[in-house]
């Protein structure tokens, strides 16, 4: 039943490469500049499916 | 949520958090209120940056064909689900990417091994008594949810000058072996030893609970198989047993909702 595995270093941006710009609002509202944000600190980026289900 | 769990640690090590989902803004506000997050829940409505990003699963549907699941409209632009772990200057240095949210590393689970933060065994430790060495083992968490993947750490404390085996072994030395007791929709991954160390081996292995929701709390019963030998004698093999507890977690924000009415 189990599908055939798939290589999940091949999704998204690579290892040693900038994060992309990203800015999105966040749950305030509020525009956000991820890398702004970050104020020079190192982060951690989830993607998750949904906060609703 | 899980993530929260692991925030104060985050803040005091100085890592900033973002989680993106394709929510609307006022599906993060209520959910953030009602679990009282603190963190950036970015809402990426329409999946743009998602999708620019190249996390679309576009298999998801076809997954859900077939795991048996109807298809539905919020299951399509969603993405893989994982964590980009960015340093100072915001360059990638690692990245983990999972096959679908049916599998979903523990927040701690995920920090541990994304940060290299050494975890200060979160979950429940029980250690086998044992002189020159011992055993001691732990979760990293001490709960699971449907589908969950969690780390299952075994550690074997050697007095000095003793040292163990992993497979292969030499000839006449019984290698370090781990067997976690069979349970019905619990599946145990393959166990990573650490580089040897001295006085110490550590290893972990993959623990992901399968099982349909309601499978309760349980106990896992792991045996450690070692024989320890100093440069010029073996000691006699031993084997260890190790019971750990661990609680489900109930699924209240993880069922599917009825789809709306066409």
């Amino acid at each position: 039943m189990a599908l055939p595995p798939r290589n999940f270093s091949s999704i998204g941006p690579r290892e040693g490469t900038r994060f992309p710009e990203v800015v999105l609002p966040d749950q305030h509202g509020t525009v956000v500049d991820l890398h702004a944000a970050r104020r020079g600190r190192r982060a951690l980026v989830v993607f998750y499916r949904s906060a609703d289900w | 949520m899980e993530l929260q769990q692991v925030l104060s640690r985050l803040e005091s090590t100085g890592i900033a958090l973002f989680a993106v989902s394709y929510d609307p803004v006022a599906t993060l506000k209520a959910f953030a209120g009602k679990h009282d997050i603190a963190y950036s829940l970015l809402s990426d409505e329409g999946s743009h940056v998602i999708r620019r990003l190249g996390l679309i699963n576009e298999r998801v549907q076809e997954d859900h064909a077939v795991y048996g699941i109807k298809p539905d409209p919020r299951h399509t632009n969603l993405p893989y689900p994982g964590v980009f772990v960015l340093d100072e200057s915001g360059v990638i240095v690692r990245k983990r990417f999972h096959e679908s949210y049916r599998e979903r590393d523990g927040g701690v689970t995920l920090l541990a091994q994304t940060m290299g933060i050494e975890d200060e065994a979160p979950g429940p430790v029980t250690r086998a008594p044992g002189d020159p060495a011992r055993v001691v083992a732990w979760l990293s968490s001490p709960a699971y949810s449907f589908f969950q993947r969690l780390q299952l750490n075994i550690e074997i404390q050697l007095a000095p000058g003793l040292r163990v085996h992993t497979p292969p072994a030499p000839s006449g030395i019984v290698p370090v072996t781990v067997r976690v007791s069979e349970i019905p929709g619990v599946e145990v991954g393959p166990i990573e030893w650490a580089p040897v160390r001295a006085g110490f081996l550590r290893g972990s292995l993959p623990l992901t609970f399968a099982a349909a929701p309601g499978g309760g709390d349980l106990t896992l019963r792991v045996t450690v198989a070692y024989q320890a030998r100093s440069e010029s004698a073996c000691l006699p093999p031993s084997s260890d047993e190790i019971d750990l507890f661990i609680k489900e977690i109930a699924m209240v924000d993880r069922t599917l909702p009825p789809r709306p009415p066409v």
